[in-house]
C-alpha cells in the first residue's frame, strides 16, 4: 500500500470518527475504527475485494457473481429506499456477518467480532468516500400476513404485464426470456425462486418485499416501488408479492443429505416412457447437489444451476431413470432466440447418467470423475439436439474424463425429454441386463449400484468438460415386497418355542425326581 | 444386596452397548455403522461370559436364576412369559434378517493414511522423508520477504482452493457440501496442524487419485495439484495454509520424539 494512501486514509479516519461522535444517529450504532480496520482488511477480505476494494482480487474471473467493487459506493442488499444510494451500516453489517449464499461471499459472525466487523465497515465504506448517513427508508408500511388470498393476489401481480415473469419466469425458475447483464456488462442470471438456498438475503417476505422495494442496485433487477416506472406496485401489493415468492420455495426437491439412495420402484404395467407421465409420482424423488468441474483439467467455474432431482422405476426387463433439473434456457443450436439470451456460443443441453462397468464387490468404485484407467465407467448421455438434428441417447465407455469412446447408436438406449418453465425432464430407458456384459452394467434387484450425474447447461458455454457434476450415490432396484420374511420369521418362532416347550418339559421333570 | 451376577452381566453388556453409540454418535459424531457394532458387540460378549465364567462356582452362580425360573414350579408365570418372549424375539430376529436390506453398504476411509516414503512428483521421485519447504527459512531470516511469499500463496488459495476448502479455510466453500468426503477444515487442530509441509506436499500435488487404497482415492475430488500449479506455488500456498490458521507444520524432531 502506498504510503501516502495510508495517510490520507488515517486523516480521513479521524476526520470520519469525529463525524461520527457528532451525528451518533441510529445508523451509526457501533462506530467502526478505520485503522484496525485496515487490518481485518488486509487479512480476510483484500485477497477478494481487491488491495484498492476495487473487486480485481486474483480470482475475480472466476466468481459469479464477482466480488463487489467497493470504490462504486453501490451495495446490493439494502433497507434504504431506492433512491438513496447509501446503505444503512446495519444493512452491511448483516451482509458481512451472515454472508451471500450463492456466491463466494461467507459469512464472517464466527470469525471476527462485532468490533472487528464494524471496523472493516468503516474501512470498505472509505473506500467510495461514504460520509454521509442515509436519508431515505424503505417504508413497510403494515406487513400483510401471508394468506391463500394475498399469495393469490401476488400471483396475479407477479405475472401482471410480466412484472416479474419477464426475467424469472412463470414458474419464478428464472427462465429468461433475454440476456441480462451488471452494470460492468457482466452476465447475470435472474434468481431462481423455487430455490430460496440461493438468495443473497433470504427469502424472508420482509427481505422480499425489501428487494421488490429497492431493487438491487447495479443489475437489472428494478424497484417496484419508484412511482416513475409503469410496472410499480402499492405497498400492500408488494406485501402480496413478497408472500407469493415465498410460497413458491420448492419442498419435495430439495437436497436432504439422509436421502442418497434412489429407490427404484418396481412396477407391474408397463414403464413410463414420457418425463411427464403420472406415473412418475409414485417414485420417491432423491436431490444431489451439483458442482462445477473443477477437478479435471479444463476446469469450469461458473455454473448456473446447483441441482438435479432423481427418480427410478424398473420391471421385469428394463429400468427408467427420470432426471430433472433447472435451466432457464432450452438451448437448441440453431435456434436465434436462444442464441440471443446465450453467452457467445450456444451449445446442446446435455446430462449424463454415470455407472461403473461392474457392481463393485468391495468398496473400491472407479474415479468419480468419468471413470480411471483400471475402473471404466458407462455413461448415459442425452443431448437436446438442434434444429437440423434431433436429441440423442449415447452410451458411452469412459476411461477418464478425457478419454470417453461414444458407441455406435444401437438402440440399447431410449431417451425422451421435455421442457417447461426452466425445467429439463429427460427419461433414459435400458434393460436391465444386455447382451454385452463385459463393457455394461447388469442391473440386479436389490443390489446397490453406484450412481452419478454430469450437466451441461448450452446457453452457459458448458460443454465438453466445463459442466456441473455429483459424487457417487446410489441407485437400488427395490425389490417388490415378498411374504418370505413373515414365513420365516414365524416359522423360527414356532421352532424356538416347541425347543423351549422341550427343555422346559424335561427339566421340570428331573426337578421333580431329585427332591 | 447383591447384584445377581446374571444381572451383572447383563448391565455390562446392555452398558458398554450404548457406551460406544454414545462415544461414536455423539462425541466423536460419527455414526457407528451397525455392521461394526454387532461385531463389536460379538468379542465383548464372548469376553463377558469368559470373565463371568472362569470357575465352576461362577458358572453356577450365573446360571442359577435360569435353573430356578425353568425348574422351580412357583416361577410358573415368569417362565410362561420368558417362554413366549424369546420365540418372538427369535422371530422378529430372522424376519428382519430377511427383509431385504436397504442401508447401503459402509464406506470406511482412512482420513491421513501413512504416506509413502518417496513419490512420483512432477516426473520425478521425491524421498518425502528429506523434504523441506523451501521457503520456509524466510520466516527467521526474511520476515518481510516471508510475508510476500505467503500473499502470493494467499492468491494461489483464492484462486485455486477456496471453491472447497472456503475463503476462511473452514472446510465450507462454496462447493463443500456437493462433495463426498468433504473437503477438509484446516482451522480444526485435526488436519494440517498435525503433518509435516512433505505430507501436505505430498497431498496437495497428487490429490485425490495419489491416495493410497485405504483412503479411498477413487472418491476424494481433491485435484490433482501438479496438473495446475507449480512446485513453487504449492510450497507458497503451504506457507498461507499455515500462516492464515496461525498453525504451526509438525517438524521432523517433533515427529520423532512422539514416536
Ligand atoms: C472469497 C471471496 C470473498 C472474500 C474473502 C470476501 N468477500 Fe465480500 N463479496 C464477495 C463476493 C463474490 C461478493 C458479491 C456478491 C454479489 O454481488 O451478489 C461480495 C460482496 C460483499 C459486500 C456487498 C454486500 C451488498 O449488499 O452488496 C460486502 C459489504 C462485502 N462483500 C464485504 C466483505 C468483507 C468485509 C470481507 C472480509 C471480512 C469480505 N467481503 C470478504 C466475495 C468475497
Ligand atoms: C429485468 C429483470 C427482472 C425483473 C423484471 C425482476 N427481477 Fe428479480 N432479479 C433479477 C435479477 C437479474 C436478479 C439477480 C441479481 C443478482 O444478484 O445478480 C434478481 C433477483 C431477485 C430476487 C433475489 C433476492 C435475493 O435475496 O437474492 C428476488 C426475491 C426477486 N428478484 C424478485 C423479483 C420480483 C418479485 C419481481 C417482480 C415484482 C422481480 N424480481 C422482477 C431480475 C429481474
Ligand atoms: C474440488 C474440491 C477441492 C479443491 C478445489 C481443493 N481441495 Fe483439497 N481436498 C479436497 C477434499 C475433498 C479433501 C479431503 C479428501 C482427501 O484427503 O483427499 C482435500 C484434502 C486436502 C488436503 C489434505 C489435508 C489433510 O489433513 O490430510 C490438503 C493439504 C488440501 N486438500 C489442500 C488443498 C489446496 C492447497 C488446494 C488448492 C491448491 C485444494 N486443496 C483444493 C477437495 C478440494
Amino acid at each position: 500500500m502506498h504510503l501516502t494512501n495510508i495517510c490520507m486514509r488515517t486523516i480521513a479516519g479521524v476526520f470520519a470518527a469525529g463525524y461520527l461522535s457528532l451525528s451518533a444517529g441510529a445508523a451509526f450504532a457501533q462506530s467502526g475504527d478505520m485503522d484496525a480496520g485496515e487490518a481485518v482488511y488486509a487479512k480476510r477480505c483484500l485477497q477478494c475485494h481487491g488491495e484498492d476494494g476495487d473487486g480485481l482480487g486474483p480470482a475475480a474471473e472466476r466468481l459469479n457473481p464477482p466480488p463487489r467493487d467497493f470504490t462504486l459506493g453501490m451495495y446490493k442488499y439494502k433497507t434504504t429506499g431506492f433512491d438513496d444510494d447509501i446503505p444503512n451500516d446495519a444493512d452491511l453489517t448483516r451482509m458481512i456477518r451472515d454472508g451471500m449464499p450463492g456466491t463466494a461471499m461467507p459469512g464472517w459472525g464466527d470469525m471476527l467480532s462485532e468490533q472487528d466487523i464494524a471496523d472493516v465497515l468503516a474501512y470498505i465504506k472509505y473506500f467510495a468516500e461514504i460520509e454521509d448517513a442515509p436519508e431515505i427508508q424503505v417504508d413497510y408500511g403494515t406487513q400483510v400476513t401471508s394468506s391463500p388470498e394475498s399469495i393469490a393476489a401476488g400471483k396475479a401481480l407477479f405475472e401482471e404485464g410480466d412484472r416479474c415473469t419477464e426475467c424469472h419466469g412463470l414458474e419464478g425458475k428464472g427462465s429468461a426470456i433475454k440476456k441480462l447483464k451488471d452494470d460492468n456488462g457482466d452476465r447475470t442470471w435472474p434468481r431462481n425462486l423455487t430455490k430460496p438456498w440461493t438468495f443473497r438475503a433470504s427469502n424472508d417476505p420482509k427481505d422480499i418485499f425489501t428487494r421488490i422495494s429497492v431493487g438491487i442496485p447495479t443489475t437489472q433487477m428494478p424497484s417496484f416501488a419508484d412511482p416513475n416506472s409503469k410496472s410499480s406496485v402499492s405497498v400492500e401489493d408488494r406485501w402480496n408479492i413478497a408472500n407469493y415468492v415465498a410460497s413458491l420455495a420448492k419442498t419435495d426437491l430439495v437436497v436432504n443429505p439422509e436421502n442418497f439412495v434412489i429407490q427404484g420402484g418396481r412396477v407391474d404395467g408397463a414403464l413410463p416412457t414420457s418425463p411427464d407421465d403420472e406415473a412418475w409420482a409414485t417414485a420417491p424423488p432423491s436431490t444431489f447437489i451439483m458442482v462445477p468441474q473443477i477437478v479435471g483439467e479444463d476446469r469450469f467455474f461458473t455454473p448456473a444451476n446447483d441441482t438435479i432431482s432423481v427418480r427410478a422405476l424398473y420391471d421385469d426387463n428394463s429400468v427408467a431413470i427420470h432426471v430433472e433439473w433447472d435451466d432457464r434456457t432450452k438451448s437448441i443450436p440453431g435456434d436465434d432466440k436462444a442464441a440471443s439470451i446465450a453467452d457467445e456460443e450456444l451449445f446442446e443441453d446435455s446430462v449424463a447418467i454415470q455407472f461403473p462397468r461392474d457392481i463393485p464387490e468391495g468398496m473400491e468404485k472407479p474415479y468419480f470423475l468419468m471413470g480411471d484407467g483400471t475402473n471404466p465407467v458407462n455413461l448415459w448421455r442425452w443431448n437436446s439436439g438442434t434444429t437440423d438434428a434431433p436429441q440423442t441417447g449415447t452410451v458411452f465407455d469412459a476411461m477418464g474424463i478425457n478419454d470417453q469412446q461414444a458407441r455406435a447408436d444401437n438402440g440399447e438406449l431410449s431417451v425422451s425429454s421435455s421442457y417447461r418453465d426452466g425445467t429439463w425432464r429427460v427419461v433414459m430407458t435400458r434393460a436391465l441386463t444386455t447382451v454385452l456384459p463385459e463393457t455394461d452394467l447388469q442391473f440386479e434387484e436389490g443390489r446397490f449400484v453406484p450412481i452419478s450425474f454430469f450437466a451441461w447447461d448450452g446457453s452457459n458455454s458448458e460443454a465438453g468438460t466445463a459442466h456441473t457434476m455429483t459424487t457417487w450415490y446410489w441407485l437400488q432396484l427395490k425389490p417388490a415386497a415378498s411374504s418370505k420374511p413373515i414365513v420365516y420369521g414365524v416359522l423360527a418362532a414356532l421352532l424356538s418355542l416347541l425347543v423351549l416347550i422341550w427343555w422346559g418339559r424335561g427339566a421340570a421333570a428331573r426337578a421333580k425326581r431329585e427332591a | 444386596m447383591r447384584i445377581p451376577r446374571l444381572l451383572q452381566a447383563t448391565l455390562v453388556l446392555v452398558g458398554v452397548y450404548f457406551g460406544f453409540i454414545v462415544v461414536f454418535d455423539y462425541i466423536l459424531e460419527a455414526v457407528i455403522p451397525r455392521s461394526l457394532l454387532t461385531m463389536y458387540m460379538f468379542f465383548v460378549t464372548a469376553g463377558v461370559f469368559m470373565v463371568f465364567t472362569y470357575d465352576e462356582d461362577q458358572m453356577r452362580e450365573l446360571a442359577a436364576p435360569i435353573k430356578a425360573m425353568v425348574e422351580d414350579p412357583s416361577k410358573r408365570g415368569v417362565r410362561n412369559v420368558v417362554f413366549l418372549l424369546i420365540p418372538l424375539l427369535v422371530g422378529y430376529g430372522v424376519y428382519d434378517k430377511t427383509m431385504p436390506s436397504f442401508d447401503a453398504p459402509v464406506e470406511l476411509r482412512t482420513i491421513h493414511p501413512a504416506p509413502p516414503s518417496t513419490a512420483k512428483i512432477y516426473g520425478e521421485r521425491v524421498n518425502l522423508l528429506t523434504l523441506e519447504n523451501p521457503f520456509r527459512h524466510y520466516e527467521t531470516e526474511d520476515p518481510e520477504q516471508f510475508a510476500e511469499y505467503v500473499e502470493e500463496g494467499a492468491a494461489v488459495y483464492i484462486e485455486n482452493c477456496q471453491y472447497c476448502h472456503g475463503d476462511k479455510l473452514d472446510g465450507k466453500g462454496p462447493y463443500a457440501e456437493g462433495l463426498n468426503p468433504t473437503p477438509l477444515n484446516f482451522q480444526d487442530i485435526g488436519t494440517i496442524a498435525q503433518l509435516q509441509e512433505s505430507y501436505l506436499y505430498w497431498r496437495i500435488t497428487t490429490g485425490g487419485p495419489g491416495l493410497p487404497k485405504e483412503a479411498a482415492p477413487w472418491i476424494s475430488s481433491m485435484p490433482v495439484w501438479q496438473n495446475f500449479l507449480t512446485e513453487e506455488e504449492i510450497w507458497k500456498v503451504i506457507l498461507f495454509l499455515y500462516d492464515y490458521t496461525g498453525h504451526a507444520p509438525r517438524s521432523w524432531g517433533a515427529a520423532n520424539a512422539s514416536h
